[in-house]
């Protein structure tokens, strides 16, 4: 199978995954025993009111209707409105003032994972059964198992007091002054960024120790593979062969033995979106950052079932999407991955 | 095997009538050990069908009582022994680990036993498996762990210098006695709690291993409420564990029922299966699960065990794509072996075939995932309730004492949220420890093999 077929048959696969995603949400959503007129109306509501809003809303339509409705705007890309977090706002205005936020704490987190988490696991790796071994694996294992929202709150601790707790050393006004908690200051043009080096800085260290926490669980993941990876690579064949026939260490490190330890390495790095999506939840809260996550939350609380059904399509579809450019990237780099089944 | 009775289909009472001594003895040891502690069995058993019945248990607060006062002279009253109310609960503690891990020996000796007399094969690849569980610390680490974790669990009751009703769900029912200006005082324990909070003030704190004003000691010292954290981390760990393996046990049911379902039928309910697998599991876990806890968090299933039950159930509608993922590769392998062709080609019924020559080959697998995605459910449930969502608010629960504390986390009341965090990640790590040893032991070419699979069991859903 080519590798154009092969992207064909993984495209087409993920429809009904993606249909049925969508209708497992709407069934959660619309037949489940949560009544979101109520919820727009209060505890308090007038029945001719609350008949007013069903009529509005399609909710008196029998459920088949609404779910062909409700499939049918999802497949055309309408995302419909918020009714209570912020009523009358599209989901898409919603979610072009929150995403970059979230979109900015996501970067770096896999960033700031990446750039820690596989060379210490590499480190390791090319030192195995040494003490620093033991200090890196040790410690990528408890970081793994640490849970974010717990880290969070004592990150957030700790650097709000620096002063006091880190020998002096005080965090809000380190470089630029800033708080910990709350949003990050994006500047309105997003290219700003660029241009400007001080709103750079100031909105990477706002988002750094959010950052930090939120790429915890796959720092320690991608240190633990990292380094089984190594080893795997310095103990097969071609390492012996190339180290018999003379090739420097140096060049070996690098072009023999980084290079294949990275391939098991990709499904981690894209599996990082998963943890991502689910983490920014808590990690938000926590940091007080109002990013997509933030506003999940906030939809579910208050019930406002169409901005979840939305959101939870957009994750549904992200996710999709990062699998099959996780395959393609697969085969890309790795030529030996069979084409079919993948799993 | 002594070789006594060389018959492959002797039953194993057969062979127990044939040599009676060494299964009599271990039965005598276990029924010695259950003994201590028939009360608390009988007391929980009754108490399922109505009020529960006391009767007198070695291992509980009746017989060795830590809560008393201190005289001005200095002398315990009420106490075991008159020792000191630290010194009492602490030799409680011991006692109970004591006795969980003889129980946990003698199990073990058991097995032994076993193994020696009435086994009629001499070797069976699982001895291989259980030598190898031997030789692993790392994995013995995560197992002594785990165990302290269901002990703490198991014995919550009893393990807390107080219980649950008296300081957390019905203080104001309760008394404490205590001495002040050289006379002896009575107050409520709701009353008490207000003098013990822990609120970032050195003034008005009561860390770990303090003794509060009131002669009540605390392990753990106190929530901002001022009830006694020990009791409830210990509580919160039954909680914590109860959904776990409830959530666990289904989910793996699920997988393996599907797993062997599809490896056997192959085609279209493979396909079927992996359209609905690959559904749910694109659905981003946490939020959906938060999702779900919210919407169902009306109905009557949410009030059976404070919500408990029902994240359980969330939990394992959404967890067995996972675990299913990860047994379908050695299901399908162990299909197209020759002998289930020979069972097939013998007639034999496709459950039987199942049940009997697929099943025991997946079950290390799937003890291995299940071991590893507990830790993660418990820290999805921690995150949930952080957040006040799952198990409703009086009950105890680990991520709620974390959100509690948030506050105080730079203050001298630290020990609010650092304690559950430590000890959450303590848990979790034991669990993926005690994965790692059985996955090396059933399995040891596989070696950081499967990473894909193991990475996303191993964290909890992103919390």
């Amino acid at each position: 199978m080519s590798r154009w077929r092969y992207f064909a048959k993984r495209v087409l696969l993920s429809i009904p995954v993606l249909v049925f995603g969508a209708s497992i949400t709407f069934l959660v959503i619309r037949a489940g025993p949560l009544d979101p007129v109520s919820a727009i109306l209060g505890p308090q509501g007038d029945p001719q009111a609350y008949e007013a809003i069903e009529r509005r809303l399609g909710l008196n339509q029998p459920l088949w209707q609404q779910y062909i409705d409700y499939m049918v705007r999802l497949f055309t890309f309408d995302l419909g409105q918020s009714w209570v977090v912020q009523p009358n706002t599209s989901v898409y205005e919603l979610v072009l003032s929150y995403a970059p936020r979230t979109i900015w704490l996501g970067f770096w987190s896999v960033l700031i994972a990446i750039f820690i988490g596989i060379p210490l696991g590499f480190y390791a790796g090319l030192n195995p059964n040494t003490f620093s071994d033991y200090v890196a694996s040790f410690g990528g294992i408890v970081w793994r198992a640490m849970p974010n929202f717990w880290l969070a709150v004592i990150l957030m601790s700790v650097l709000s007091q620096s002063e006091k707790i880190l020998f002096g050393f005080d965090w809000e006004a380190w470089l630029v002054p800033t708080i910990v908690t709350g949003p990050p200051p994006l500047p309105d043009p997003i290219w700003g960024l660029f241009t400007n080096p001080d709103q750079f800085l100031r909105a990477l260290k706002k988002i750094a120790p959010a950052a930090i926490v939120l790429g915890s669980a796959s720092m320690g993941n991608e240190m633990r593979i990292g380094r089984t990876a190594v080893l795997e690579t310095i103990n097969s064949n071609y390492i012996e062969t190339a180290k018999a026939k003379g090739v420097p260490p140096r060049s070996l490190v690098w072009k023999h033995i980084f290079r294949n330890a990275l391939i098991p390495l990709v499904p981690i790095i894209t599996g990082e979106a998963f943890l991502l999506i689910g983490g920014s939840v808590l990690v938000e809260t926590v940091f007080d950052i109002s990013g997509i996550g933030f506003l999940f939350f906030q939809g579910i609380t208050n019930g406002d079932m169409p901005l979840v059904g939305s959101l939870m399509f957009i994750f549904i579809l992200l996710v999709v999407v990062i699998n099959i450019v996780q395959d393609l990237l697969y085969t890309i780099i790795d030529p030996r991955v069979g084409y079919d089944g993948g799993n | 095997m002594s070789g006594v009775n060389d018959d492959a289909d002797a039953s194993l009472v057969e062979r127990i009538r044939e040599t009676p001594q060494p299964a009599m003895r271990w039965l005598a040891g276990a029924l010695a050990l259950f003994v201590l502690e028939a009360g608390a069995v009988v007391n929980a058993v009754t108490g399922l069908f109505g009020s529960p019945v006391d009767i007198p248990t070695l291992l509980s607060r009746d017989v060795i009582p830590n809560n008393g006062y201190q005289t001005p002279a200095g002398v315990w009253e009420e106490t075991f022994l008159g020792l000191s109310a630290g010194q009492a609960w602490a030799f409680r503690v011991v006692l109970i680990y004591l006795y969980a891990f003889i129980v946990a020996w003698w199990v073990w000796r058991g097995y032994l036993v076993f193994r020696k007399h009435y086994r009629h094969a001499d070797w069976t690849p699982r001895d291989d498996m259980v030598d190898r569980l031997r030789g692993h610390r790392w994995g013995q680490f995560g197992a002594i762990i785990v165990f302290m974790f269901v002990v703490m669990a198991l014995f919550a009751p009893a393990l807390g210098p107080t219980t649950v009703e008296r300081t957390i769900s019905d203080p104001y029912s309760y008394h404490v006695e205590y001495y002040e200006d050289g006379e002896l005082q009575n107050t409520t324990v709701g009353q008490a709690n207000l003098g013990s909070r822990s609120q970032g003030n050195p003034d008005r704190n009561v860390g770990p291993m303090q003794y509060d004003d009131f002669g009540r000691f605390h392990p753990f010292g106190t929530i901002p409420s001022g009830k006694d954290m020990f009791t409830f981390m210990a509580a919160g760990a039954r909680v914590s564990l109860f959904i776990g393996l409830v959530s666990i046990g289904i989910s793996g049911f699920i997988a393996a029922a599907f797993a062997l379902l599809t490896a056997y039928y192959k085609g279209l309910v493979d396909l079927v299966v992996v359209i609905t697998g690959d559904s749910i599991m694109s659905l981003p876990r946490l939020l959906f699960v938060m999702l779900l806890s919210v919407v169902l968090g009306g109905s009557w299933i949410s009030s059976i065990y404070n919500g408990g039950f029902l994240l359980a159930l969330i939990f394992a509608g959404t967890g067995w794509p996972f675990l299913w993922r990860s047994v379908r590769g050695p299901a399908f392998q162990v299909a197209e072996q020759e002998w289930i062709d020979a069972a097939k080609s013998f007639g034999q019924k496709p459950r039987v075939t199942m049940q009997k020559h697929m099943a025991p080959y997946i079950l290390g697998y799937l003890l291995v995932y299940a071991s590893m995605s507990l830790g993660g459910i418990i820290v999805a449930v921690a995150g949930l309730s952080f957040l006040g969502l799952g198990i409703s608010p009086p009950t105890p629960e680990w991520g709620r004492a974390i959100d509690m504390g948030q506050a105080y986390v730079t203050t001298s009341s630290w020990h609010i949220s650092f304690i559950p965090g430590v000890m959450i990640v303590l848990v979790v790590t034991a669990f993926n420890a005690l994965g790692d040893g059985i996955r090396d032991a059933v399995d040891p070419q596989s070696e950081g093999g499967d990473t894909s699979t193991e990475a996303t069991a191993g964290t909890g859903g992103g919390a």
